[in-house]
């Protein structure tokens, strides 16, 4: 089941999802994390802790970023493990989100 | 006195001489000519006969030295030679002298043996040509020409080439069909230094000759036919034959049995099935209207065809003893429409009409076609008239009325303002004007949609691939696909990877929507999973079984697409004006011809008249009487770039295109042909 952990400092928000990020996460996602995260302009997820994604997932997150861009809000994803990278490269995901939403850390 | 040397007349004279003063006689003496006599030419030149004499105990050897140093040396077969002729007379004995004499100072190749004579004016030279060593004393000599005496000893050697092998391969060629032994002899190559006549410089070269060696075996080629399990149908005559040949050649060894093919199941029909092409000109060009009604048509009961099984091919055998399976044969696939049915490989019709048979490939799709004749105009008072069959119109149709058919039109009268459209043919009597006419449709919308779903079935496979793959990944969980399917992936995909394929969907749906009645179920099925897979995202669980099960039907029709219909759909009226003429086959405008009329053939386009204004193509090609207006309205004439357009006359300001060309007729012209040229320009040239 997926967990998230929210951390400020200064004005970026650190949002560090915890387990898997698969179609279980997606009353978290789109109930809590994403009406949390509409009051912050500067975001960053942290896929540190996400070992494995499934295409709800996937879903999920193309429209968390999608929504928070809406509301003007300004996002980054960060720490993704290589293997999610590669599912991420098949789907075409970091054309879709854009390359400068990837950062190093 | 132990030496004494002799001058005299001759050499004989010489030796008598020294004798009286040695005072010795012939057999305790050496004789050794230092000079021949020479007679010259009126005195001048003239040498006296030289000979010295040496005393028996001492031999010829000993005076070797003295010898080199007067450059004169003993010739055996000279003194031989005197001795001999001692007995003969004098003329003969000079004669022989005289040769000598000749050979002194030369060089000579006789037998392959170099041959050198002193003489004390010059040396004997010799150049060596490539590939010949010469040794003198053992020692090879470098230079290219070099100077020789006698005294040398010398030995020739002759550089000697690689001889050629015999090569020779076997392969197994026609899917084993055949084996051809292909055999190249080799050949040996002989050098020998050619024979030269004695002259003062000679230039040593050598003969060649080649000689064809094939070392090829019988033996040989049976081993090797073994290693490559050949024996079946091993010609024997043709190895020997191999073994023989002097030239490089081929030779089938081992021939196989071909399979014998079988012939695919076919269609006998019964019954007339194809409608005369409505109305034909006789030999004279003219047209007999009363002559159109030539659709066939056929009694409940009748048996229309017959269905033959396909019969199988006998399976050949090749030269390794396999069996080579004949091709596969292919039953007749049928599917039969309304007014038909199948008994014992027959088809039968259960009720009255006309057969209609579409055929592509093995594939045979029979109905029977209802007919509507509608003995009035087509007008307010009768409505538009909607037939799932062929409609026959006995008077006019009238402004803004539409006739809309399964099966051929055929309209007795004119029509204005009307619409005509079937998947079939359309036949018109009398004038069109400014009306729309649309004939097989279903072809055309087929070919469309084929197209649409050859590129859509490219994409899904695709898809499935990259499904696949993502399932692999390390990263990935699938589990989510047990509870909504491949929905959510799906989303993700038309997201980016395939933007294009809504597009393509969206456009199949929308063609179908629109010729749903002219396409068969299998059609209109696509369209709805295509919507519910990719379009509306409904709650329908997609598997990948469901993409895959799509994907199969997808390109089962795109290829049926690609299949030629037969018989094709035509349009053929007399005359038409303001007016727009489609259709997927042929159309024939065969009366006064067509005024500002838009006219899209899918096949040859054929105007017996005039062309003036609008634009006409023709698929598979244009020809017209006569094009273009004085008025100059604009007249335009297309065919694909690997068509032909035929113009009988052509007026100034016509258009044609072909291709991507254009060329503008500037002059009237008459009887041409316009097609590309190489460099993708018009060019017109004469009948």
């Amino acid at each position: 089941m997926l967990k998230y952990e929210c951390f400020e400092k200064s004005s970026l928000l650190e949002v560090t999802l915890i387990g898997d990020l698969d179609i279980d996460g997606t009353k978290i996602i789109n109930e809590k994390l994403i009406p949390q995260l509409m009051k912050s302009k500067k975001i960053n997820v942290n896929f540190e802790q996400v070992p494995f994604v499934d295409s709800s997932g996937v879903g999920l997150l193309i429209n968390l970023v999608k929504t928070i861009r809406e509301n003007d809000g300004n996002i980054t994803i960060s720490n993704i493990s290589q293997d999610i990278h590669d599912v991420f490269e098949i789907l075409q995901i970091t054309e879709i989100l854009g390359k400068e939403t990837f950062i190093e850390s | 006195m132990q030496q004494f040397i002799s001058k005299g007349k001759n050499i004989e004279e010489a030796i008598n001489l020294g004798l009286k003063i040695m005072d010795a006689k012939k057999k305790e003496i050496n004789i050794e000519i230092m000079q021949m006599e020479s007679k010259g030419f009126i005195g001048i030149g003239k040498k006296p006969a030289v000979v010295k004499l040496s005393l028996n105990q001492h031999h010829n050897h000993l005076q070797e030295g003295y010898s080199s140093e007067s450059q004169n040396y003993s010739i055996e077969k000279v003194i031989e030679h005197t001795e001999i002729n001692e007995n003969l007379d004098v003329r003969e004995r000079s004669e022989a002298s005289l040769k000598q004499v000749e050979l002194e100072g030369k060089v000579w190749v006789e037998n392959g043996q170099l041959f050198v004579r002193d003489s004390s004016r010059r040396y004997p030279t010799v150049t060596i040509s490539e590939g010949i060593t010469l040794f003198k004393d053992n020692v090879r000599v470098k230079e290219k020409s070099t100077i020789l005496a006698e005294k040398d000893q010398i030995d020739l050697l002759v550089e000697e080439v690689a001889n050629k092998k015999t090569d020779w391969t076997v392969n197994l060629e026609d899917q084993g069909l055949s084996a051809i032994l292909k055999v190249n002899p080799g050949y040996d190559i002989k050098r020998q230094i050619k024979d030269i006549e004695p002259a003062e410089h000679i230039e040593l070269t050598f003969d060649e000759t080649k000689e064809v060696v094939n070392t090829l075996s019988e033996e040989d080629v049976v081993q090797q036919l073994k290693l490559l399990r050949i024996n079946y149908g091993i010609d024997y005559n043709e190895i020997v034959e191999a073994t023989k040949t002097i030239e490089p050649n081929t030779f089938i060894i081992a021939k196989g049995l071909k399979p014998h093919p079988g012939v695919n199941g076919w269609v006998e029909f019964l019954v007339e099935i194809n409608p005369k092409n409505g109305l034909v000109e006789d030999e004279n060009g003219k047209v007999d209207f009363r002559e159109s009604k030539s659709i066939p048509t056929v009694e409940k009961g009748e048996i229309i065809a017959k269905i033959h099984p396909p019969k199988p091919g006998i399976p050949g055998v090749a030269v390794t003893n396999e069996p080579l399976p004949a091709q596969q044969t292919f039953p007749i696939k049928t599917t039969t429409g309304k007014g038909i049915i199948e008994v014992d490989d027959q088809l039968v019709a259960t009720e009255s009409g006309r057969p209609s048979i579409e055929q592509r490939g093995q594939l045979v799709k029979a109905t029977i076609v209802p007919k509507l004749v509608h003995r009035d105009n087509v007008n307010l008072s009768s409505g538009n008239i909607r037939f799932h069959g062929d409609v026959e119109i006995l008077g006019e149709v009238d402004d803004n009325m539409l006739v809309d058919a399964d099966g051929d039109i055929f309209v007795h009268k004119s029509t204005s303002y009307a619409n005509l459209t079937t998947s079939k043919s359309i036949l018109v009597k009398g004038n069109v004007i400014s009306s729309e006419l649309a004939a097989g449709k279903s072809n055309m919308l087929m070919v469309e949609l084929g197209h649409l779903l050859g590129i859509m079935h490219h994409q899904i496979e695709k898809m499935m691939v990259f499904i696949k793959q993502l399932i692999q990944s390390p990263a990935f969980k699938s589990n989510d696909f047990s509870v909504s399917g491949l929905q959510p992936l799906i989303t993700i995909l038309l997201e980016k990877r395939f933007k294009g394929f809504t597009t393509h969907a969206k456009k199949y749906i929308e063609v179908v929507n629109h010729g749903e009645k002219y396409l068969s179920d299998e059609w209109c099925q696509i369209a709805i999973e295509l919507k519910q897979i990719f379009l509306t995202l409904s709650n329908h669980i997609t598997s990948v079984d469901r993409l895959k099960h799509l994907s199969i039907k997808m390109q089962e029709l795109s290829d049926f697409a690609q299949l030629p219909v037969e018989p094709n759909a035509y349009i053929t009226i007399s005359e038409s004006n303001n007016s727009s003429l489609y259709c997927s086959g042929d159309i024939n405008i065969i009366g006064k011809g067509c005024i500002n009329t838009k006219v899209h053939a899918g096949g040859h386009l054929n105007v017996k008249g005039v062309v003036r204004g609008g634009e006409v193509y023709g698929r598979l090609g244009v020809t017209i009487n006569e094009v273009g207006s004085n008025s100059g309205t604009k007249t335009i004439v297309s065919v694909p770039d690997d068509q032909m357009i035929h113009i009988n006359k052509a007026l100034e300001g016509t258009i044609l295109k072909i291709g991507n060309a254009k060329y503008s007729i500037n002059k009237e012209k008459t009887h041409v042909i316009a097609k590309l040229n190489d460099s993708e320009d018009i060019f017109l040239s004469n009948i």
